[in-house]
């Protein structure tokens, strides 16, 4: 792992440090919405509680864990010690400097505007400010995949960069792109009002800008899993990657379908017009392009694997699969909440059937089983697959493990899947208390009560993923295979400058967020829509209504 | 990545894909929602292109101000529940009240003026449904037979006592009991129209459940108690205010709820209405 050692389990250590508590959140966030009694039983409590769950699981969490992955991936795929180290470093203090200003302030119940901002809403220049070094320390993680992979390819003229690093440059050029919308809408709506140089907010250009940001994150915290999928689960299977030429295709389709679609999360907005909103949905349904590729190439791995180990017949090659390897369970658990969570997203992307679960809780209970659930337990088997190389410890319980992956597979879904209902029945998203004594929201009562029973299954899951990491991490040292990708079953000698690079990627990609975004920002310049800011600090956080 | 010069090059095989795809798929996306989608909306006539794609853009060139003037502003009440307003009411004298009501009983309280029940019973009405109702006649804002010549004859303090009197009488309407916890049989999956209607709505038209206002369980000011009152009146009311005949409520509430009812739900409503208050005079 060479310098990336005490890099990668500082990131990671971050990400898990903030993951606990952000769950204990969620867990009471559930809790509060149910007609169960809650400690602290407070709307206020519970507006700040949301505000932190979703700053720390969508930005902290993800981004502290893509850095760590993305470091120990570049030393661990080229074979060399990563170049700007002491950048690395340095961006490290920065986003630790800016979660920390951002869970103060939040903390405080200065902030409680939650982690998508919605202006006119107007919290604590801190937050926001937070926020901002945050995402824009992590730029310099980007700059560094990107010059790594740059000074590899220098050094070795000709030759095809390794998939893992191809995928995770992919996913650092993405946030990039993805990242531009919030810190566009932090510099030019948000902070200038914090500051006190401009006296109104434009929400419509905020959510506008927001929404460059809102869906490609998605695709940011969704890449590290699919790196997975295609470098390390074919190995751990025992088996080849079926084709490298796929992997490549994959990263790439979505660094280009990831971001001009964002437009599909405005479709109740009205500044953006009918057109805009078909085309964005239009593109929208090609991201299942990458997905439905990655779904057929793992499979296609998987079953090499398993008729290599023995499996025969139709089907036989499944059970001959090594299940009990963590990142072989997590990535058979991961396919089936893909599954379902990927069928929910048709339904939220299609223009029309959109406006049935607009702001209903269907939303929550989508992102969570796809996100929380598809994505986060593949988070759990890349650590359990990294913890031994970076800290040189064996996991100090594969049995353990399964046990934490199949709590988080069980939980999540009986937390989503009643969530999804009430969705349907109409119950709306972010409010904390409901009076379930109507008639109306009666009937949704016991399947809020079976959700909260899953949140604190996936409590439990959690609290046993903190126990095996620090339990490895305290146990003797032995000596490590290190970490290896997958081959792939045709290894690739020369590829097309193409599948090797960006630059023609970035440029279509350019051209697709003029086409799709020019106009729907550019015309807020003209709209003048802004308005007064509704500061939330001004309320006192302390008087609830009981 | 600046070796990548190649790939700007259209004869390389992987610029030209991309490039292509990125061609059709803006085309056949704007095409279907700029030019195709965007000319056809629901009621609508179909638009010429260079307005479907300006609609596509989000230019309301349709619903910007019209070239007639706008229709005069129409206020459906005079009265506003202000802290003032509500003092006044409460602070009506039941006695000069019943002095003032000898003019009400001839229709109210006899039956011989009042065969079909189109007038309503009004012994144990809120005094704020009554003040209002004959501050609505006196303004023009409601209109019914005599009741617009009778209210203009009253004096707000007439009107104020006038509903004292009322309120303090007990008769076949239900008395706000205010409980809110509900009971069985009160949800969507009730067979009998009137009650579901009344108790759960029907979230799916925008039909609030009209016992959140009107009880039993729920009530807001100026929404009179329904329980008890005669089926034909209600009945009558639903389809004045589904017709616009009626127009004196605050917000149009009860003209966008009526306008979703059928007849026979009306009736249904009216119906259910009309035997809760006589089940619980019978019990008395």
């Amino acid at each position: 792992m060479y310098n990336s050692r005490r890099l990668a389990l500082y990131h990671y250590w971050v990400a898990f440090a903030v993951f606990l508590p952000a769950v204990m959140l969620g867990a009471w966030q559930m809790l509060m919405r149910s007609p169960l009694p809650a400690p602290l039983d407070d709307p206020n409590a519970y507006y700040a509680s949301v505000t932190l769950h979703g700053t720390a699981m969508a930005y902290v969490v993800t981004t502290f864990f893509a850095m760590g992955f993305g470091y120990a991936v570049t030393a661990t795929s080229l074979g060399r010690p990563i170049r700007g180290i002491i950048a690395a470093w340095i961006g490290f203090v920065i986003c630790l400097t800016g979660t920390l200003m951002a869970v103060a302030a939040v903390l405080s119940g200065k902030a409680s505007v939650l982690y998508t901002f919605y202006p006119p809403l107007l919290g604590s220049g801190w937050y926001y400010s937070g926020a901002t070094l945050l995402i824009g320390g992590s730029m310099i993680w980007v700059v560094l995949m990107i010059v790594n992979m740059a000074a590899w390819k220098r050094d070795n003229p000709g030759k095809p960069v390794p998939l893992a690093m191809f995928a995770i440059t992919a996913t650092a050029v993405l946030w990039a792109w993805s990242a531009s919308g919030v810190e566009l809408e932090m510099v030019g709506v948000v902070l200038p009002r914090v500051f006190g140089l401009t006296v109104q907010m434009d929400p419509g250009l905020a959510r506008t800008l927001f929404s460059v940001t809102l869906h490609s994150i998605v695709y940011f915290w969704l890449m590290p899993a699919y790196i997975a999928f295609y470098t390390l689960v074919p190995q751990a299977a025992g088996g080849r990657l079926y084709s490298d030429t796929m992997g490549r295709l994959t990263f790439i389709m979505f660094l280009l379908f990831a971001t001009p679609v964002g437009i599909h999360h405005l479709f109740a907005d009205p500044e953006i017009g009918a057109g805009f909103k078909f085309v964005q949905s239009f593109l929208t349904f090609l991201v299942a392009l990458p997905t439905l590729l990655t779904v057929f190439s793992i499979c296609a791995s998987l079953e090499i694997a398993g008729r290599h180990r023995g499996g025969k017949g139709l089907l036989g090659w499944i059970p001959a699969l090594p299940w009990d390897e963590p990142m072989i369970l997590a990535v058979g658990l991961s396919l089936v909440m893909l599954g379902f969570g990927g069928g929910g997203g048709l339904i939220n992307m299609a223009y029309d059937m959109n406006s049935m679960i607009h702001n209903t809780s269907w939303i929550p209970a989508h992102f969570h089983l796809i996100f929380g659930g598809a994505i986060v337990i593949m988070y759990f088997a890349i650590a359990y697959e990294m913890w031994p190389r970076i800290t040189g410890k064996p996991l100090c319980s594969k049995r353990l493990a399964r046990w934490q992956l199949w709590l988080w597979f069980v939980g999540m879904f009986v937390t989503t899947i009643p969530w999804h209902i009430t969705g349907l029945m109409g119950q709306p998203r972010r409010v904390a208390i409901f009076d379930y004594s109507d008639p109306l929201l009666a009937p949704m009562a016991p399947l809020v009560v079976i959700s909260v029973i899953g949140a604190f299954i996936l409590l439990l899951s959690a609290i046993l993923l903190i126990t095996i990491l620090v339990r490895s991490q305290l146990g003797d040292s032995v000596l490590q295979a290190p970490l290896r990708y997958a081959l792939a079953v045709n290894p690739p000698v020369k590829v097309p400058s193409a599948l090797n690079g960006f630059a023609l990627w970035n440029t279509i990609l350019l051209m697709f967020m003029i086409v799709e975004y020019g106009y729907p920002i550019g015309q807020f310049f003209i709209l003048k829509s802004s308005v007064p800011a509704y500061e939330v600090t001004r309320h006192s956080t302390a008087a609830g209504v009981q | 990545m600046a070796r990548d010069q190649g790939a700007f090059k259209l004869d390389h095989p992987w610029s030209r894909i991309g490039w292509i795809s990125f061609a059709v798929i803006i085309f056949a996306s704007y095409l279907l929602g700029f030019v195709l989608l965007s000319r056809y909306r629901q009621n609508d006539e179909a638009l010429d292109i260079w307005s479907a794609i300006c609609r596509g853009l989000g230019i309301a060139f349709d619903s910007g101000p019209a070239a007639s003037a706008r229709p005069p502003l129409h206020t459906p009440t005079t009265i506003a529940w202000t802290q003032a307003t509500l003092n006044q009411i409460h602070a009506g004298d039941a006695q000069h009240g019943g002095f003032v009501a000898l003019n009400c009983a001839a229709c109210h309280e006899g039956s011989a003026a009042n065969p079909a029940h189109l007038i309503p019973t009004l012994d144990g009405m809120e005094p704020e449904v009554i003040f209002k109702q004959l501050a609505d006649y006196r303004s023009g804002k409601r209109s019914w037979g005599v009741m617009n010549a009778i209210a203009k004859a009253l004096s707000i303090q007439d009107s104020a006592d006038v509903g004292a009197y009322f309120a303090s009488r007990t008769g076949q309407l239900l008395p706000n009991s205010g409980e809110r916890v509900p009971q069985g049989g009160r949800g969507f999956w009730q067979s009998d129209t009137g009650a579901r209607l009344v108790f759960a709505g029907d979230p799916k038209r925008g039909i609030a459940p009209c016992s959140a206002c009107h009880g039993p369980g729920g009530y807001k000011v100026g929404a009179p108690t329904l329980a008890g009152q005669y089926p034909a009146y209600i009945e009558r009311q639903l389809a004045s205010f589904a017709q616009g005949i009626r127009h004196n409520d605050i917000y149009e509430q009860m003209r966008a709820i009526a306008r979703q009812l059928t007849p026979d739900e009306m009736q249904a409503v009216a119906a259910f209405y009309g035997s809760q208050g006589r089940q619980l005079a019978a019990k008395n």
